[in-house]
């Protein structure tokens, strides 16, 4: 099973968060970073499990990065009911539509009939806080809950051995 | 393949994301970034915003290039004073320039040079603390003008009208704050040469004024209706425009606060005055063939930037760049140097990207005729190196600044260049 870390990104902090949650997340787990732009769903085996980073600009709305992959969910509407996620989105207090782009891309995968697990993490750019920090901790308490779940198929192959 | 030796001029986001491009591509590669002050960042730490915190926020994924990926950061070193572009090119396989582009463009009409006007360049980096502008007390009087209404125009008019109460959490200095608003302004007139649908500045911006207290909008020209138009940014940005001015007939009472005037469709054609600005004139309006003379104590021009080095890209003889960035062989330019001053902080992040794969497509098709191997900062002159400054010694500048924030505020910049100089050069406890 692999984790594949997804980033919709503009000035790049997205990207560094995927860096930090698959550096976090490397030993127990075969892990992937890689930008939606370059990201086709089709590619998450059942076993999967997707981490969703993206941050929000303009007025709500998806970073640049995260734009092609959302108008292919749109246009296709695969079905994702294999896939299972969990979401962690940047954003600025400042803005009113504080962290609208990951909700709207977490939004979109359910409606695709994906399973989302856990609490959507959330940075604020406001806060002065580290966002690889934040999505680290917020990593933590994911696993906490879920990690059984979502390690199950490293679980079965340890099992096996 | 060998890894290159790269030098980068200028700490800014372009320089940054250059070198956060290259390391990806090289993991081995020695890479050190250049600027001519002991503080990185360019305009994240001096253009953007004091009150706009989590846009400078963008500064702490920059810093871990230079605390994690191995990138060399040599402040208080100028490309032209301490080295030239020829030592450089000596001293590195690759050399990218990201220097943008500084100098306020001026408007080159009658009066333009009067005493009373100021650049919004000069401006902003007074009011982020930049040493080059210590010395700067502008003068803005009662009544002030501001040409341009791109973000920079419309965050130069909030940083002049809003209400010292709301800077609270920001980075604005109270000192700058002071020396920039020495008499309270009763009055702005923020003019734009498009029209309203057209005016270059997002309606994030806009609403954001909606939200200070105190302050009344007053359009001179009828707002076309937010349906009327398909773009979603234009619409946007017509409905922010129309939020203010219902704003102001909703309220009614004229506040003591600043009264904000918005014309569109006007260009200016002179700066009236004996000795300082008196007035500003402008043709255009509605039917194109009016004039508008706005009496002013004092002008700010926020129409873009320009280049005051006659030997970079930008200035009339320079060379110029190919569309990939290429200066000759081995030299390379990013950032607002390359493309112009236009573009907000992701687009220089694409441009770099960009130019870092034409160098890494280079190294391999010049590889027979540009052999690597230059040994890197070793090789520039002695004098430069001694006096350069390094990445912790902006950690420890960083420090003393959070250390003396004042009240409400989240640092204290240090303005003055010889203090910056002195702790970022002090020997750390327990070094040599
Ligand atoms: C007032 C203002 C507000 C802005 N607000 C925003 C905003 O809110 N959001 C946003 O996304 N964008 C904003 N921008 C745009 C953004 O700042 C630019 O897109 C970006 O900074 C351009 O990056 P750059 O690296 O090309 O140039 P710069 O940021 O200018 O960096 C150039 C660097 O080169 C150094 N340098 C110059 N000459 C030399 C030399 N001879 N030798 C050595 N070093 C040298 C300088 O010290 C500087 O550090 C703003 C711009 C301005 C002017
Ligand atoms: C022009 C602009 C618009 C933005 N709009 C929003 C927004 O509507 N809501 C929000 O929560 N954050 C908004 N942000 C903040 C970014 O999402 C935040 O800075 C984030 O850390 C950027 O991450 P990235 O580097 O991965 O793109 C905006 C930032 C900019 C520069």
């Amino acid at each position: 099973m692999t984790i594949h870390v997804i980033y919709g990104t503009e000035t790049g902090n997205a990207e560094m968060v995927a860096d930090d949650l698959v550096e976090a997340l490397e030993g127990d787990a075969t892990v992937t970073a890689r930008d939606l732009a370059d990201f086709d769903p089709a590619e998450v085996a059942e076993r999967d499990f997707v981490i969703l980073v993206s941050s929000t600009y303009g007025e709500g709305e998806l970073p640049n990065s995260a734009q092609p992959f959302f108008a292919r969910l749109e246009a296709q509407a695969p079905d994702l009911s294999g896939l299972t996620f969990a979401t962690f989105g940047l954003g600025d207090s400042f803005y009113e539509t504080f962290n609208h782009g990951s909700r709207t891309l977490a939004d979109k995968l359910r409606e695709l009939g994906a399973i989302e697990l856990g609490e959507r993490g959330v940075h604020d750019a406001s806060s002065g806080e580290l966002p690889g920090e934040v999505a680290v901790e917020w990593l933590k308490g994911l696993l906490g809950a879920h990690g059984a779940r979502i390690m199950a198929g490293e679980a079965t192959a340890e099992a096996a051995s | 393949m060998t890894a290159p030796s790269i030098a980068i001029v200028g700490a800014g986001p372009s320089g940054c994301y250059l070198a956060q491009a290259l390391r990806k591509q090289w993991a081995e590669a020695r890479i050190d970034i250049f600027d001519r002050l002991p503080v990185p960042f360019g305009l994240v730490r001096y253009g953007v915003a004091p009150d706009h915190p989590g846009t400078k926020a963008v500064t702490r994924q920059f810093e871990r290039l230079f605390e994690r990926d191995g990138i060399g950061f040599h402040g208080n070193l100028t490309l032209g004073r301490d080295f030239t572009l020829d030592e450089l090119r000596e001293a590195y396989d690759v050399v990218a320039l990201a220097t943008g582009l500084a100098a306020d463009r001026r408007l080159g009409i009658p009066g333009d040079d009067l005493p009373g006007v100021y650049g919004a360049g000069a401006l902003t980096r007074r009011l982020n603390d930049h040493p080059d502008e210590q010395g700067m007390r502008p003068d803005l009087g009662r009544r002030a003008v501001i040409i341009g209404q791109g973000n920079v125009g419309i965050d130069v008019l909030r940083l002049l009208s809003k209400p010292e109460a709301a800077f609270e959490g920001s980075e604005l200095s109270p000192e700058a704050l002071a020396a920039c608003r020495a008499t309270p302004l009763a009055r702005l007139d923020i003019v734009g040469r498009s029209s309203a649908a057209e005016a270059k500045c997002d309606a994030a911006m806009l609403r954001e004024l909606g939200r200070l207290a105190g302050l009344s909008f007053h359009f001179h020209a009828t707002l076309p209706a937010p349906e009327s138009v398909e773009d979603q940014a234009v619409s946007l940005r017509l409905a922010a425009f129309h939020e203010l001015a219902e704003r102001h007939t909703e309220s009614h009472t004229e506040s003591n606060g600043c009264q904000i005037h918005f014309h569109f469709g006007w260009t200016p054609e002179a700066v009236l005055g004996e000795a300082r600005v008196e007035a500003v004139r402008f043709h255009g309006g509605e039917s194109g063939r009016e004039t508008l003379e706005l009496a002013a104590d004092s002008l700010i021009t926020a129409i873009g930037f320009a280049q005051h080095d006659p030997d970079l890209p930008g200035a009339p003889d320079a060379p110029r760049p190919d569309d990939q960035g290429r200066l000759a062989p081995g030299l390379y330019c990013t950032g607002w140097l390359r493309r112009g001053p236009r573009g907000t902080i992701p687009e220089n992040r694409q441009d770099a990207r960009a130019v870092a794969a034409t160098i890494a497509a280079d190294l391999v098709a010049d590889r027979a005729e540009r052999p690597l191997g230059r040994p890197g900062a070793a090789a520039l002159p002695a004098a430069a190196i001694a006096r350069a400054t390094d990445f912790a010694g902006w950690k420890r500048i960083q420090a003393v600044e959070a250390a003396e924030a004042p009240a409400g505020r989240l640092c204290r910049r240090i303005p003055d260049l010889a203090r910056l100089l002195e702790i970022a050069q002090a020997t750390p406890v327990g070094g040599p």
